[in-house]
């Protein structure tokens, strides 16, 4: 087994003075293979290169550069540290550091500055021999096989059971990833009822919630909170609640306060521009979006979507009298960055155009109406579905661009796609009184809730022929058309070419179109693999 | 800016000031380990460098412990527990003393019940205030110092013992008042008793907050501090 001393080792810091005097730290203690990096993006970089055993990483990177954090997350996601590589995180000040971690990355110890050389050396030999205590259940994590994850843990604990608390985590964590919910329920419990842990009532809160027991998590979270007060990911949890209670206003409230104790996160800035939209309190939300677009400028959660919710967030604040330069400015260089980011995407530069438009209808209808008429060129050639809160905004826009029978047609496609969606409905009733839109899915919706009741009473070919009957009146109906895939797939032999598997495969073509941000984009890919092979 | 705002909340710009002070001073015991490292031998263990490398550490305590406090007082000091194991940290507690313990010429050393090698508690918030209570220990100190871990009816106690003459008499007789915050303003000790309690508070178990407890004799014969800890 070799020691620290013989493993490679990289050092993240922004000033040159501390870089080099932890190198010459690790030098005397032996160590020869050490690298520097002075910004996280280098480091990324080096790592993608190179597999470092050891990663010293400063926390505070400078104003405006990914964080040690952030780092973090991205080496993890993009899997360019084994877990098996120790990753620590040297902070100034550690509580705050804490506070910004996401529970789901944390570092494998943080190293508070300043530190000297017999301290540096006891962490290195101290994390050293965990990792090879451990080293099972980790490589069992690399491999991503959370069945070996939980035996390696039963083994470890086996020869050792004072180290079980040790495997609490793991063995958490292999159990949600294997769907084991009522074993998972279980530890949680048990390890609650002994020591209060933040990332189990986040766990717990998360499991009852995703069954759909919200009241019960609503009570985690509640009690969580009054022992934790410092962890953002429990405000987060309490925030998912409230909005399926339709407390969208007390959800608001919830995030702000995470936000509070940890503004730099862009998907919770992003989700708080999103919910401030909702509650029409557009200061926040245009607050909540330029962070999220701000911050997403580094980070790997960068969503255009943010962008186009800061310049929705812009107009909607403006006065009959339309925006003031400063405020057109910035709506022209965040939706001109969605453009240019994004060519491909026929969904992205439709909506960026309109949305412009929008915002000079009343100062300058001439390049408005030039923006839109790019609009619904574009959309016109478009495959690909909207998501239905995308298509009703589009929808919304065409109308008042003065392109009536363009925004009538696209919430005709909509209620196709989405009509069995009740709240989709809601949202398409509020932009049109036509009976034929608003009616449209009602048939084929009542069709394809017969079909699921055959289908459960296992009469394939009956439920089937109601799918079929269903998908022909809305061919681009998602539900309808995963029901129909998956009543063919059940029970059919796809290893040999079939009638079943053509119609199947005819299916998944069609809905394979909707935005991967969609609920139901897991289900489609099984479904997907099922029917193609992997 | 809006003349309805007081003009500078005062322990704000102490706490940012100290959060600097810390920095500063962190590059100024790293430059210094670095030079150190290029002085020839007897330069490099001279009486001075002992003195240095205390009051850098009784500096840096002082820091945390403020930087600490205000936290505490604006109810935003984050309570990370988790399952530690007690080698490690009691080690890594005396490793980052290791200079000033050869320049004063004290041998430190801890003991692990191996019945229970694992800890639950914060472990920065801990060790902060382990920090100073080695450093006050170090100061007292005549030739040795023990860390030492036993459970006590369920709760775990980290004691700190040194051979030097022991805690003063008012100071064990009165300790209540430290903790409480009723008699700190008289010495730095007594401050970092009442740091000590409320972190030691903080840990909770089942309606139990922890606790700690001044007292002399010991293995050592000298001061003998105890965390207890639910």
């Amino acid at each position: 087994m070799l020691s620290y001393h013989q493993k490679s080792f990289l050092i993240v810091d922004d000033f040159s003075d501390f870089r080099s005097s932890v190198r010459s730290m690790l030098r005397e203690l032996g160590v020869k293979d050490v690298d520097t990096a002075d910004s996280g993006e280098q480091a990324l970089r080096m790592c993608s290169q190179k597999a470092y055993d050891f990663i010293l990483q400063d926390f505070h990177l400078g104003d405006g550069k990914k964080n040690g954090q952030q780092v973090l997350e991205d080496l993890m996601i993009e899997k360019l540290i084994s877990r098996e590589s120790v990753f620590v995180m040297v902070t100034a000040e550690t509580s705050q550091a804490m506070v910004l971690s996401a529970l789901e990355h944390e570092p494998d110890a943080y190293l508070t500055k300043p530190f000297n050389r017999s301290g540096l050396a006891q962490r290195l030999e101290r994390l050293e021999q965990r990792k090879n205590l451990l080293k099972p259940i980790l490589q069992a994590l690399d491999r991503g096989k959370p069945l070996e994850v939980l035996n390696a843990c039963i083994e470890l604990c086996k020869k050792d059971i004072r180290y079980s608390p040790l495997c609490l985590r793991y063995r958490a964590d292999a159990l949600r990833d294997l769907n084991q919910n009522e074993a998972l329920e279980r530890l949680y419990d048990s390890i609650i009822a002994d020591r209060p842990l933040p990332w189990a009532f986040a766990g717990l809160g998360q499991l009852l919630f995703k069954r759909g027991q919200v009241s019960q998590a609503k009570g985690i979270y509640e009690k969580a909170l009054k022992v934790f007060p410092m962890m953002p990911a429990l405000y987060d949890g309490m925030a998912d609640v409230l909005v399926v209670e339709g407390d969208t206003k007390g959800a608001q409230k919830v995030l702000e306060e995470a936000i509070r104790l940890s503004p730099l996160a862009v998907r919770r800035q992003a989700l708080l521009g999103k919910l401030a939209m909702t509650n029409e309190d557009f200061d926040t939300a245009s607050r909540a979006y330029r962070q999220a677009v701000s911050q997403g400028a580094q980070s790997r959660f960068k969503d255009a979507e943010s962008n186009l919710g800061l310049a929705h967030a812009l107009i909607s604040k403006g006065s009959e009298k339309g925006l003031d330069t400063r405020t057109r400015l910035e709506i022209n260089t965040t939706l001109s960055l969605v453009a240019k980011e994004n060519p491909s995407d026929p969904g992205l530069q439709i909506r960026a155009r309109l949305m412009k438009a929008t915002s000079l209808l009343l100062n300058d209808s001439e390049t408005a109406e030039k923006l839109t008429e790019q609009a619904m060129m574009r959309l016109d050639g478009m495959e690909q579905f909207m998501s239905a809160e995308a298509a009703l905004l589009v929808a919304k826009q065409l109308q008042m661009l003065g392109q009536a029978s363009a925004g009538a047609s696209m919430l005709k496609n909509c209620a196709e796609i989405y009509g069995d969606d009740p709240v989709v409905m809601k949202g398409i009733a509020k932009l049109t009184d036509d009976p034929t839109i608003l009616s449209s899915s009602n048939a084929a919706a009542e069709l394809n809730r017969e079909g699921v009741r055959v289908y459960k009473t296992g009469n394939l070919v009956e439920a089937r022929s109601v799918f079929r009957k269903a998908l022909a009146m809305q061919p681009k109906n998602i539900s309808i058309a995963l029901n129909m895939a998956q009543s063919l797939l059940h029970g059919t032999d796809t290893s040999v070419p079939s009638a079943e598997i053509d119609e199947c495969r005819v299916c998944l073509k069609m809905v394979g179109l909707m935005p991967d941000t969609d609920a139901r984009y897991p289900r489609y890919q099984k479904l997907k693999i099922k029917a193609f092979g992997g | 800016m809006s003349q309805d705002n007081p003009a500078l909340d005062f322990s704000t710009v102490i706490a940012s000031t100290v959060h600097d002070m810390k920095n500063s001073l962190a590059m100024l015991m790293q430059a210094h380990s670095h030079w150190l490292t290029r002085l020839p031998d007897p330069e490099q263990h001279s009486p001075e460098q002992g003195v240095i490398e205390y009051e850098f550490a009784h500096l840096n305590g002082m820091l945390v412990q403020l930087l600490g406090l205000y936290k505490l007082g604006v109810n935003q000091l984050p309570l990370q527990p988790a399952y530690h194991d007690l080698d490690d940290f009691l080690e890594a507690q005396l490793a980052s003393h290791q200079e000033v313990f050869a320049s004063r010429g004290i041998i430190a050393t801890y003991e692990v019940d191996p019945l229970s090698p694992l800890g639950f508690f914060d472990r920065e918030l801990v060790a902060s205030v382990l920090g100073n209570i080695i450093n006050n220990a170090i100061r007292y100190a005549r030739e040795s110092l023990l860390i030492s871990v036993s459970d006590e009816g369920g709760q775990l106690v980290l004691t700190i013992n040194d051979d030097g003459a022991g805690y003063p008499a008012e100071m064990i007789e009165f300790q209540a008042d430290y903790v409480q915050g009723i008699n700190y303003t008289s010495s730095s000790t007594g401050l970092g008793l009442y740091f000590a309690g409320r972190i030691a508070a903080l840990h909770q178990r089942n309606g139990v907050g922890g606790s700690t407890r001044l007292s002399n004799g010991g293995p050592l014969g000298g001061g003998v501090f105890s965390l207890y800890l639910p």
